[in-house]
């Protein structure tokens, strides 16, 4: 699962800019590399992070292409021969096979100018990535990821803000994968406090949730609301992040009981979440929380959900628990948890489906209540496999109490009566009706402020008004000389 | 004060606490000098490396600290001592040997968390506990606590009330009795809503009270209507709610809409 959530991209942010020849004709992952890094110098002599953005956008796919000789050709062929920031680059490579290319040095056309120090990190970013992939090298890529960010902190670059936030993030996997992932956190901690101060938006979002993350993998859900009461994250972080960000929140919701909240951060992860191919880690990993928050509240999720080509296999277990809570029965709902148990485990749902249990008998008693107008405690009892009669009597109670059902006990005789349903209509359904024309308008709302308008097309409508004034002037001008009659200025507005 | 001195006052409590039957005040006493012993040589509060001795003396100081509270039905000092206990357990368990007592004063935690009605926050703690969800069941420390809150959040109340003798530890018991009460109150108000009247006898059974009067008692602060020649009590049944319509929010509303509907158009 872990791994998944870093295959996140933006993809789905600004196809409209594929203006770039890039995408007509495949480059070689070395091609692209060096493209890259002559971006990332353009972006920092022209001040345009534009560039930035769009090298990193392209990282998640890069990131599967490249292998350390293709790194290592990269630079020999960015840096001229004895630059001071070349040899530790290299050193993080291991030693080369023999057939170094030399072809493909020849075909070099050698950098125009010196690298700039974000280019390094960059390159830094790709080795670490490398190093992440094999078990064998984790040890090499926590040394290198320390020194990075070492790196990052020393230079003290604006223009480095948002490789750096992708840094942090190869650094807390680095520190996941090759060592305790606790002891990253004071240095998460002071950087998170660094970021905020510069307001440096995206290694903010980027280090809150590693932070989060970091939290809820070591179960301390306490201190994950502490900092997500004492943090804002920053609206202006990118949509990856903020799905990322929803996904925590909902689960500390989850366990904090609070499942309507909740279920709406969940859900925004899931709209916030790039199309379920790219990502289908994360895609159902929300769903399975999803789906859980969603029983809680005491709602069936849809059957189409299991339905998805994604979702289908990942989710079997969970389906079933929805079967056996939909049916209300005990005996099916504990027969699936101990057979699931293991994968519950895993995904660290386990204690939230075992809080399903009295859903589960609610939705017994609402059936019961729906179909019989008079039914014994001792059938209820036999029915829902509960323990006694006389639970089944306290149990019947609260769910008149709780208003799950309507009806009342008859003590003497033994039996429960059940009531007339209320009719559909009342104040609620206003209400309902209320919540969704508010969400409609919301979303209507969000995606007028969303919208992206051309940088100087107001300049046009500057000139009309300034012809019109224009106009104006000569009219009065004209007027003062009498030239008009009062009819004809009339007519002329 | 010398850490000889430190070492003789909690030999002196050790032996109060598990003198039977327990001296509360002496405990009491000694642990307030204890506490201060502790702070003169920086193991209130541990942080950095220390001698792993003294961790190990600090913790039992403050586990008996907390037993004690219990004891001493002291519920606000009994959360003190615990989370000056979260520093031991949390940032010292790769360092300290795992202490016997741990569990069951989690365990308390958790019941104290129920009898306040704090159902979020026992959750939250459930959650990071340092055993797996499935060890939870053989743990009966904190499966007791966990099978309470299960049964109370189905309205299994027999399961209860039938539980509290088999607390797993004598300080169990205190917040049990508390936790009685809870459901009493519980019970009563599902009653109210699910019954239009019960015999006095089957009333006394379902509110687990053993004599007429504690019923009675207990009928007349709910406002029960009790018919002793019947024997029955009836519940006041609440009047059939009037559906009224909301005017003033449904105008909010409306103008809401239209508002927003301006801005569109």
């Amino acid at each position: 699962m872990p791994d998944a959530e870093a295959k996140k991209t933006d993809k789905t942010e600004d196809k409209s800019k594929t203006d770039d020849s890039k995408k007509e004709e495949p480059m070689t992952p070395l091609q692209e590399v060096k493209h890259n890094v002559s971006l990332i110098d353009r972006a920092v002599l022209t001040l345009e992070p534009r560039f930035i953005h769009r090298v990193l956008r392209t990282l998640t796919s890069l990131r599967k292409k490249v292998d350390d000789s293709i790194i290592r050709t990269a630079i020999e062929e960015i840096y001229p021969k004895d630059h001071p920031a070349k040899k530790p680059l290299v050193s993080w490579l291991p030693e080369p096979t023999m057939d170094v290319d030399t072809a493909a040095r020849l075909s070099i056309t050698i950098s125009l100018q010196e690298p700039t120090p974000e280019s390094e990190v960059y390159l830094r970013l790709l080795i670490l990535y490398n190093l992440l992939s094999s078990p064998s090298t984790y040890e090499k890529a926590l040394e290198l990821a320390q020194t990075t960010v070492e790196k990052i902190q020393n230079l003290n670059r604006r223009s480095m803000d948002p490789i750096a936030a992708k840094v942090w993030y190869a650094v807390e996997r680095a520190y996941e994968l090759g060592a305790n992932l606790a002891d990253a956190r004071p240095l998460f901690l002071a950087a998170q406090r660094t970021a905020a101060l510069r307001h440096d938006n995206e290694t903010q979002a980027s280090l809150i949730n590693c932070l989060l993350r970091n939290y809820v993998y070591y179960n301390l859900y306490d201190q994950a609301d502490k900092l997500f009461s004492k943090t804002t994250f920053p609206t202006s972080a990118g949509n990856p992040q903020l799905a990322r960000y929803h996904y925590y929140l909902g689960r500390i919701k989850a366990v904090q009981l609070n499942y309507s909240e909740a279920h709406s951060n969940l859900q925004q992860a899931l709209r916030r979440a790039p199309p379920p191919k790219t990502a289908p880690g994360f895609y159902q990993a929300v769903h399975k929380f999803f789906i859980l928050v969603e029983l809680l509240m005491g709602d069936i999720p849809e059957r189409s959900l299991f339905r998805h080509p994604v979702l289908e296999k990942a989710l079997s277990a969970y389906f079933e628990i929805v079967k056996a809570v939909r049916s209300g029965s005990l005996s099916q709902f504990q027969t699936t948890l101990s057979k699931h148990s293991a994968q519950f485990e895993a995904d660290r749902t386990y204690t939230l489906i075992v809080r399903l249990r009295q859903n589960v008998i609610k939705t017994g008693i609402r059936r019961l209540s729906l179909s019989y107008s008079r039914i014994s405690l001792r059938d209820i009892c036999v029915k829902l496999h509960l323990d006694s009669e006389e639970d089944a009597e306290y149990i019947v109670g609260k769910a008149i109490r709780d208003g799950v059902i309507e009806g009342r006990i008859v003590h003497e005789k033994g039996w429960m009566e059940c009531g007339s349903q209320k009719s559909g209509y009342g104040p609620e359904v206003s209400e309902m009706f209320g919540r969704r024309v508010t969400f409609c308008l919301d979303l209507h709302n969000q995606s007028i402020k969303a919208m992206r308008y051309p940088l100087n097309a107001h300049r046009k409508e500057l000139a009309a008004a300034e012809g019109a004034r224009e106009r104006e002037r000569e009219l009065a001008k004209e007027i003062q000389e009498g030239d008009l009659d009062e009819d004809d200025i009339g007519g002329d507005f | 004060m010398s850490p000889s001195n430190l070492n003789a006052l909690y030999n002196n409590l050790q032996q109060s606490f598990n003198a039977k039957p327990c001296d509360v005040k002496k405990c009491g006493s000694l642990l307030a000098q204890l506490k201060i012993a502790l702070i003169e040589s920086g193991l209130l509060l541990p942080h950095g490396e220390n001698n792993l001795h003294d961790l190990v003396v600090a913790r039992d100081i403050l586990e008996i600290g907390a037993f004690w509270s219990i004891r001493a039905h002291d519920v606000p000092s009994f959360d003190r001592y615990f989370s000056q206990l979260q520093t031991f357990y949390t940032d010292y368990s790769s360092v300290l040997p795992p202490s016997k007592r741990e569990l069951p004063i989690r365990g308390l935690n958790l019941i104290r968390l129920l009898t306040q009605n704090r159902i979020a926050d026992f959750h939250t703690t459930l959650e990071s506990l340092p055993i797996r969800a499935e060890a939870i069941a053989d743990n009966p420390y904190i499966s007791h606590p966990v099978n309470l809150e299960r049964w109370l959040m189905e309205g299994s109340y027999s399961k209860v009330w039938n539980a509290r003798e088999e607390a797993p530890a004598e300080e169990y018991k205190f917040f049990v009795d508390s936790l009685m009460g809870t459901i009493r109150n519980e019970i009563a108000s599902c009653e109210e809503t699910a019954y239009e009247s019960l015999p006095l006898k089957d009333a006394a059974t379902l509110l687990f009270f053993l004599n007429q009067s504690d019923l009675l008692k207990f009928a007349e602060q709910r406002g029960w209507q009790i018919d002793l020649a019947a024997s029955t009590i009836t519940f006041a049944k609440k009047a059939e709610e009037k559906a009224e319509i909301p005017k003033e929010k449904l105008i909010i509303a409306c103008l809401g809409y239209a508002r927003e509907l301006e801005q569109i158009v």
